[in-house]
């Protein structure tokens, strides 16, 4: 290790690029830093210790994740469509639908109004990004505890902690403005009238490209879960909404019901451009004394990798039964998940808990895409769309897919 | 220093009390760019469905060497994955966050207040402190002697003082029956520990100027002109700032999970915090 060390280190004061620098002997300081950034160059294959742990923390910054394409292959990737359009219904109109560069997004209540993460994520390679829920007046949220972690996720209750809807234009809008990035509102309400004034309001704002309706909250008393757990009240909110705002119109569906294909139906009936399945599950923790439950508001959202089967399920089911786009979400870590979730009939995924370990996972799920995508020599990505829906009712939700301006 | 991803790679780690461990990292990005009270967020194994990352307060920074030191009680399974990383082996830590300490370049004598593994959280603000010249006073509680942070760790200008529940060692009773003997010396206090110590400090340091008369005596710092709350100088001007706890999900301020109650509504520990002027919490009643 330390003879290594030396070889790296000379090699990197001799190739200096800044002749006066190289000149200087180099600081302990400068040394150490120019160990790590050629450690961190260096190929998979290279030196670096095997964890045994099976750990991919351990080092994983160390790992470049690909080797760098050459100009070819890189032409190639360009080549690539990923785009999609979540709205084709607008297309038409001169709002136009919800067109995504890529088909990962970033879920809300995980990415904050976008600006949180600062410059450890490029926020302008995203698909799109899914504010945290906005309602009509502010809220200060549960009481603390509000987070803890569970074998293979974590229980969240925020209860939807937010300025409001005018201070979140106010403070966002203009920087939203400046991005390539569409950014679609999480809207949260009380009431039917709560969601129509919140959509009214950020209808035609600039900066703001489309509206996920949360109707499955489930962490507020009147969170809207029970917009989500009703057939009929699903209907009405979403054609309410849908009258209220030209907006490209997404609505989260909620996993805590029996059966979700009647509700999904509905919400596509009522005019939604797409649905979005599926907001967190309701669970439980307990103290560490066992004398109560251990968040603030008793009852969590369970998110993470834990409920990816749940997820699959309900999306699986309702794309034999709504022919508009699904956006997934639930557990997805990984290029595979996004894979399955395209073939249960999804045609974009968000990516949510997982972006708390590795902020720079979504970005770099996009790029894996596009390369699975060459590797397979398809040049979009449509061909995984609904491979694993039953044969007998095709790509049903692709339809929506393949329609576009 | 703006955050961001760092691979930390581990260069020594040790045992220092019973379940307690003190890391070192080669971090020369960290090491250089953060100031005492502010925090790193690591990941950790996700072999056994870990989902979080896990924050640590930056125990000790020196940008000479570009090391970094971590101070943790094995409390679950991520600290425990912690213990078993081996010299070499590299985590990921995205830092530094949060906001630290603020010191008034006035203040010349310091009290740093502990309970038990808060010493992570005060222990740097010692370094700036001497660093500075400034004046310091640890006053350190533990349940018992065996649990009593080494005197060996700290700097030899620090005059600690010790508390034990047991009276095992030094003081018999909780830390915070010290204070008052040394509320006329400090300037300023800084404390890092279970929330029941730091209300109760809080409700001395309430009544210290009263008490001292420092109001009266025309001492009154910044002239009487008031900073809004929360902002760094309104905390450079409180008498006692404390470092706070919260389970965490992002450590940015995007997910809204870690945050604590404030007198003006919830306070992110990330963002805002995790340290914060004692006068910006609403502390239970019942301290």
């Amino acid at each position: 290790m330390k003879a290594k060390r030396t070889i790296i280190t000379f090699g990197d004061m001799r190739v200096g690029k800044d002749s006066d620098r190289s000149k200087r002997t180099p600081t302990v300081r400068k040394i150490k830093s120019a160990i790590v950034a050629v450690d961190r160059t260096k190929s998979p294959a290279g030196a670096r210790p095997r964890v045994e742990t099976g750990s991919s923390a351990v080092a994983d910054l160390g790992a470049p994740t690909a080797p760098r394409p050459t100009l070819a292959e890189q032409a190639a990737l360009d080549r690539i469509d990923l785009s999609i359009d979540l709205a084709p219904a607008r297309g038409a109109s001169e709002h136009g639908g919800l067109i995504l560069a890529n088909p990962i997004l970033v879920a809300s209540g995980t990415f904050g109004y976008g600006v949180e993460y600062g410059e450890v994520v490029d926020v302008q390679r995203l698909g799109a990004i899914c504010c945290k829920g906005t309602t009509l007046r502010p809220r200060a949220g549960n009481a603390p505890p509000r987070v803890t972690e569970t074998p293979g996720g974590m229980l969240n209750s925020i209860g939807l902690q937010n300025p409001g809807v005018d201070a979140v234009i106010e403070k966002y809008g203009p920087i939203w403005q400046t991005w390539k990035v569409p950014v679609i509102v999480n809207v949260a309400g009380e009431s039917i009238e709560d969601y129509v004034e919140v959509a009214r309001r950020l209808d035609g704002v600039p900066g703001v490209a489309g509206i996920e309706l949360n109707i499955s909250c489930p962490n507020v008393g009147k969170g809207g879960l029970q917009f989500a757990i009703d057939r009929d009240a699903a209907r009405a909110v979403t054609a309410a909404v849908r009258r209220a705002t030209e907006l490209p119109l997404l609505v989260k569906l909620s996993p805590n019901v029996a059966d979700v294909r009647p509700i999904a139906k509905a919400i596509e009936e009522a005019g939604a451009d797409a649905i979005t399945a599926i907001n967190t599950l309701s669970g439980l923790a307990v103290s560490p004394d066992r004398t109560r439950a251990f968040l603030g508001n008793t009852y969590g959202g369970l998110s993470g990798p834990a409920i990816k089967p749940v997820a699959l399920r309900i999306v699986y089911e309702v794309a034999q039964v709504v022919s508009i786009p699904i956006v997934a979400i639930g557990g997805v870590t990984s290029l595979d998940d996004v894979l399955d979730f395209l073939a249960c009939g999804a045609v974009a995924v968000q990516v949510g808990t997982a972006i708390f370990a590795d902020p720079e996972l979504p970005v770099r799920l996009g790029d894996q895409l596009r390369a699975e995508c060459l590797r397979r020599g398809f040049d979009s990505y449509r061909p995984f769309i609904g491979t694993a829906l039953p044969k007998r009712t095709g790509a049903s939700s692709a339809k929506g897919v393949e329609y576009r301006p | 220093m703006t955050m961001r991803l760092v691979a930390a790679e581990l260069v020594d780690s040790r045992q220092i009390l019973p379940g307690q461990w003190l890391q070192s990292f080669h971090a020369p990005e960290l090491a250089s760019g953060s100031r005492a009270g502010q925090f790193v967020h690591v990941r950790t194994g996700d072999y056994s469905g870990l989902v979080l990352r896990r924050p640590f307060s930056i125990n000790t920074a020196d940008p000479a060497t570009g090391i970094i030191t971590l101070h943790f009680r094995m409390v679950g399974r991520g600290t425990e994955w912690m213990t078993r990383v081996r010299e070499g082996e590299r985590l990921d830590m995205l830092g530094p966050l949060g906001r630290p300490f603020e010191v008034d370049p006035r203040s010349h004598h310091l009290l740093l207040i502990a309970g038990g593994l808060g010493m992570a959280g005060v222990r740097m603000l010692a370094d700036e402190a001497i660093r500075d010249g400034r004046g310091i006073t640890i006053l350190f509680g533990a349940l018992s002697a065996s649990h009593v942070y080494p005197s060996s760790l700290l700097p030899d200008e620090v005059e600690y003082v010790v508390a034990t529940d047991d009276g095992s060692l030094g003081h018999h009773g909780y830390v915070t029956e010290l204070v008052p003997d040394y509320e006329a010396w400090a300037d300023q206090a800084f404390a890092c520990g279970p929330q029941p110590m730091l209300a109760r400090l809080a409700q001395l340091a309430a009544g210290r100027r009263d008490r001292l008369g420092v109001a009266k005596l025309g001492r009154k710092r910044g002239g009487g002109k008031s900073d809004p709350l929360g902002s760094a100088a309104a905390r450079r001007k409180s008498f006692l700032q404390v470092s706070m706890e919260q389970t965490m999900g992002c450590a940015v301020g995007a997910c809204l999970g870690c945050t604590v109650i404030g007198v003006e509504g919830p306070l992110r520990v990330c963002r805002e915090g995790p340290v914060f002027a004692a006068e910006e919490i609403a502390w239970p009643a019942s301290a």
